[in-house]
């Protein structure tokens, strides 16, 4: 009898999952829609005060700029906007959002501007059109010429609240150009505007680096005859020679802490690559090798350093671990690979390889995996960095006869030029955000 | 010649190593040792990842039933496209009698008698009209019949009327003929265009007669399974660019539709941890509130949210 029950306890349990409800499983493994639909209202006059659209045209220019680079949005065409495009309404119960998502915008940006004496005040909301929330909103206050930098924050602002990792657009660029005939230092928005000269050495200046904890660049300057790594404060412009050992003092690239900085000495007869104190102290000599070994890249940990070395024949991207010394090699395709640049992610270095006479920008895994080319066709391609975020990167392109900066996305997509005509610009390096 | 052969035989073993056959049957053993080696789990078979099948729904009709069938078969148009291949041979043959109905009322109530005496061949239809000219007069004495051929016998008298008969007999012949004519060459087109079907079908698959259908489907409607629909309406609806991704991040979410295609409530049985990509699904999913069709009954789903296609192709 025991048995029966103990039979009937277990069909009943057997049976019990099937009882329950059916429900569908389905998987999605890929968006319908790969970039998000944003719109993106005129910046109207606020309150009293007079309008001034060149301030709305112009914030307008360079906040769409920087979105468009970061490849995340597809723009809703302005023409087909409807009434509500047209109100100044920042709060949440203000605004419309049934017209925008008719539109098929998920996103709006919606911003007014006020000027009172010389000073702007601009404020900015991005909604989130679909649940009807506020993401984000920001008041600015500035000088009149404080536009594009108040657009290009709030750019990163955006991007903050989209991908939840702020933006580079409110960063800077140096380079070197040969403007004025001479190899000189130069700044310059994410963008390309407002170009500063740095240096008056009226001599070669190269390979600028950024502190990552100071305003402060280092470059390397023949000012004084010898090829002399320079230390330079931005802001009080006061300059000074760091390290003036005989032979090459170049390349020099400030640790992730800011602590050291690694270069190549060539003080021995031959380079080789070095850590500096930033009082100019030879801390340590990372690699003992007769061959050339050129182009210092710290990993973002701060444990690692990808240099040029052609220590097996062809110039060659290899690691050396700065405790152990170990030296291990990295590419190897190709009869021409230098200029490494570690991500701050610490994912990926990209490094240009000359194939056919032309350089082209390439990314590598730290393991020697996942090689890919980035750009392609016509011009040299060099000296690539990346932005802040990893998300992008620059480079000098030859393209046209004269080089210039360009930039494009970590994936070799949206590609553009961004200095002027005219400076012949080369060695990008690109500063943490500002 | 026997002698001789073992002779050389020796011979040759005798040029082999002493221990050659053992090595030999060790050889054998050992190579046969291989493939059995390849199936055991020492050697791991890496199974071939199918592509993913793309399924473009251009009719979104829902059904409860959803056919089986494979997404490359032909619509389910197909059925009737194979039917007329078989009829095509038969008809031929058939249809030609069928045809010759108009002409029927006059000659049917006579037919039997006179048709075999005058003309043993009676197979084909064309024949019996020549006959009714002389039948109509010998019958109309016995049989009083043919109440509708009334005219005709009596007017058969005169010859211009019976001229205006044959007149008429001829046309409808020519006509008879033509339709004749016009439904062989239909047929053969027919014939061949399920030919061709057949053949452009047994190119993708060999089996031509597989119905349309979903790959989820076990019943007999022909149409979208709900399941299919709901996917790739909530798939239509969710945007998310590939430079938010950070990492490989999985969500799963609980949704509940009423057979209205009305959202009831939905939940995160997971949420991936990245805010930003849940977020992106809390806006697919608002978007999804009211689906474009009803369903076919009341649906739970569980619907695993990840970037694995997209993430690939990048």
């Amino acid at each position: 009898m025991k048995t029966f029950e103990i039979g009937v306890l277990l069909i009943i349990l057997l049976c019990l999952p099937f009882s329950v409800a059916f429900a569908a499983r389905i998987e999605i493994s890929a968006p319908g829609e790969q970039t998000i639909p944003l719109a993106m209202t005129r910046l109207l006059p606020m309150g009293v005060g007079a309008a001034q659209p060149a301030i709305a045209t112009e914030f307008q220019q360079v906040l769409l700029g920087d979105l468009d680079l970061s490849g995340l949005f597809d723009m809703v065409d302005p023409a087909a906007f409807l009434g509500d495009a047209d109100k100044l309404g920042l709060r949440r119960n203000d605004i419309d959002f049934n017209q925008w998502r008719m539109l098929g915008s998920e996103a709006l940006i919606k911003g007014g501007y006020r000027v009172t004496a010389g000073r702007v005040t601009i404020e900015l909301r991005l909604f989130d059109v679909i649940t009807q929330r506020l993401l984000t909103g920001r008041r600015y206050v500035g000088k009149l010429t404080d536009v594009r930098k108040i657009a290009h924050t709030f750019a990163d602002q955006i991007l903050k609240s989209l991908t939840g990792e702020k933006g580079p657009f409110a960063s800077k660029i140096a380079y070197i150009s040969k403007r004025t005939g001479y190899k000189e230092l130069y700044l310059m928005d994410v963008d390309g505007y407002h170009p500063i000269q740095m240096t008056n050495h009226r001599s070669i200046v190269l390979n600028p680096d950024f502190s990552p904890t100071r305003k402060e660049l280092i470059f390397t300057s023949y000012s004084k005859g010898n090829p002399d790594l320079f230390r330079k404060e931005i802001y009080t412009g006061r300059e000074s020679r760091l390290s003036l050992k005989p032979g090459l003092n170049i390349g020099g690239r400030y640790s992730p802490d800011g602590r050291e900085i690694a270069l190549t000495l060539s003080k021995d007869k031959n380079s080789e690559i070095y850590l500096l104190g930033t009082d100019g102290t030879i801390h340590r000599r990372l690699t003992n090798h007769y061959s050339i070994d050129v182009d210092p890249s710290w990993s973002p940990k701060g444990n690692k350093i990808a240099f040029v070395s052609d220590r097996r024949g062809n110039p060659n991207i290899f690691i050396v671990d700065i405790h152990s010394l170990d030296v291990t090699r990295l590419t190897f395709e190709g009869k021409y690979n230098a200029t490494p640049a570690w991500s701050p992610k610490g994912d990926k270095i990209a490094f240009s390889r000359m194939d056919n006479g032309v350089f082209n920008v390439f990314t590598i895994r730290e393991d020697g995996t996942d090689e890919r080319q980035l750009t392609f066709g016509k011009g040299s391609k060099e000296h690539p960095r990346w932005s802040p975020d990893g998300r992008f990167l620059i480079y000098s392109n030859d393209l046209g006869g004269e080089k210039s900066i360009w930039i494009m996305r970590a994936d070799g997509t949206g590609g553009r030029k961004i200095s002027a005509r005219g400076g012949n610009d080369s060695h990008p390096a690109w500063s943490d955000r500002w | 010649m026997e002698s001789s052969r073992k002779q050389r035989w020796q011979q040759l073993q005798s040029v082999f190593e002493p221990g050659f056959k053992q090595m030999l049957l060790i050889s054998v053993l050992l190579h046969l040792l291989v493939p059995i080696l390849y199936y055991t789990p020492l050697f791991p078979k890496h199974e071939i990842e199918k592509p993913p099948v793309y399924r473009v729904n251009l009719v979104n009709k829902i059904v409860k039933n959803p056919q089986a069938g494979r997404p490359e078969a032909a619509p389910v148009k197909q059925k009737p496209a194979v039917k007329p291949k078989p009829k095509p041979e038969p008809k031929p043959a058939v249809k030609p009698k069928p045809v010759p109905i108009p002409p029927k009322p006059k000659p049917v109530p006579v037919k039997p008698k006179p048709e075999p005496k005058p003309i043993p061949p009676k197979p084909k239809p064309e024949p019996k009209p020549e006959p009714v000219k002389p039948k109509p007069e010998p019958k109309s004495a016995p049989k009083p019949a043919p109440v509708k051929k009334k005219p005709q016998p009596k007017p058969a008298v005169s010859k211009a009327q019976e001229s205006a008969l044959e007149a008429r007999l001829k046309k409808m012949r020519a006509a008879q003929k033509q339709k004749a004519s016009e439904q062989a060459r239909k047929d053969k087109l027919a014939a061949l265009r399920a030919a061709a079907i057949a053949e452009s079908s047994n190119i993708e698959s060999p089996t031509t007669d597989a119905p349309v259908g979903m790959m989820d489907g076990k019943g007999d409607q022909a149409g979208v399974s709900a399941v299919a629909f709901v996917q790739e309406f909530i798939q239509k609806q969710w945007s998310f660019s590939k430079y938010q991704a950070a990492g490989s991040p999985e969500a799963e979410v609980k949704l509940f539709y009423n057979a209205h295609g009305t959202l009831l409530h939905y939940k995160f049985l997971k949420k991936s941890g990245n805010s930003v990509f849940d977020e992106s699904l809390i806006r697919a999913i608002t978007k999804s509130r009211q689906l474009s069709q009803p369903l076919p009954e009341s649906m739970e789903f569980h619907i695993i949210f990840n970037l694995k296609d997209m993430l690939d192709k990048s």
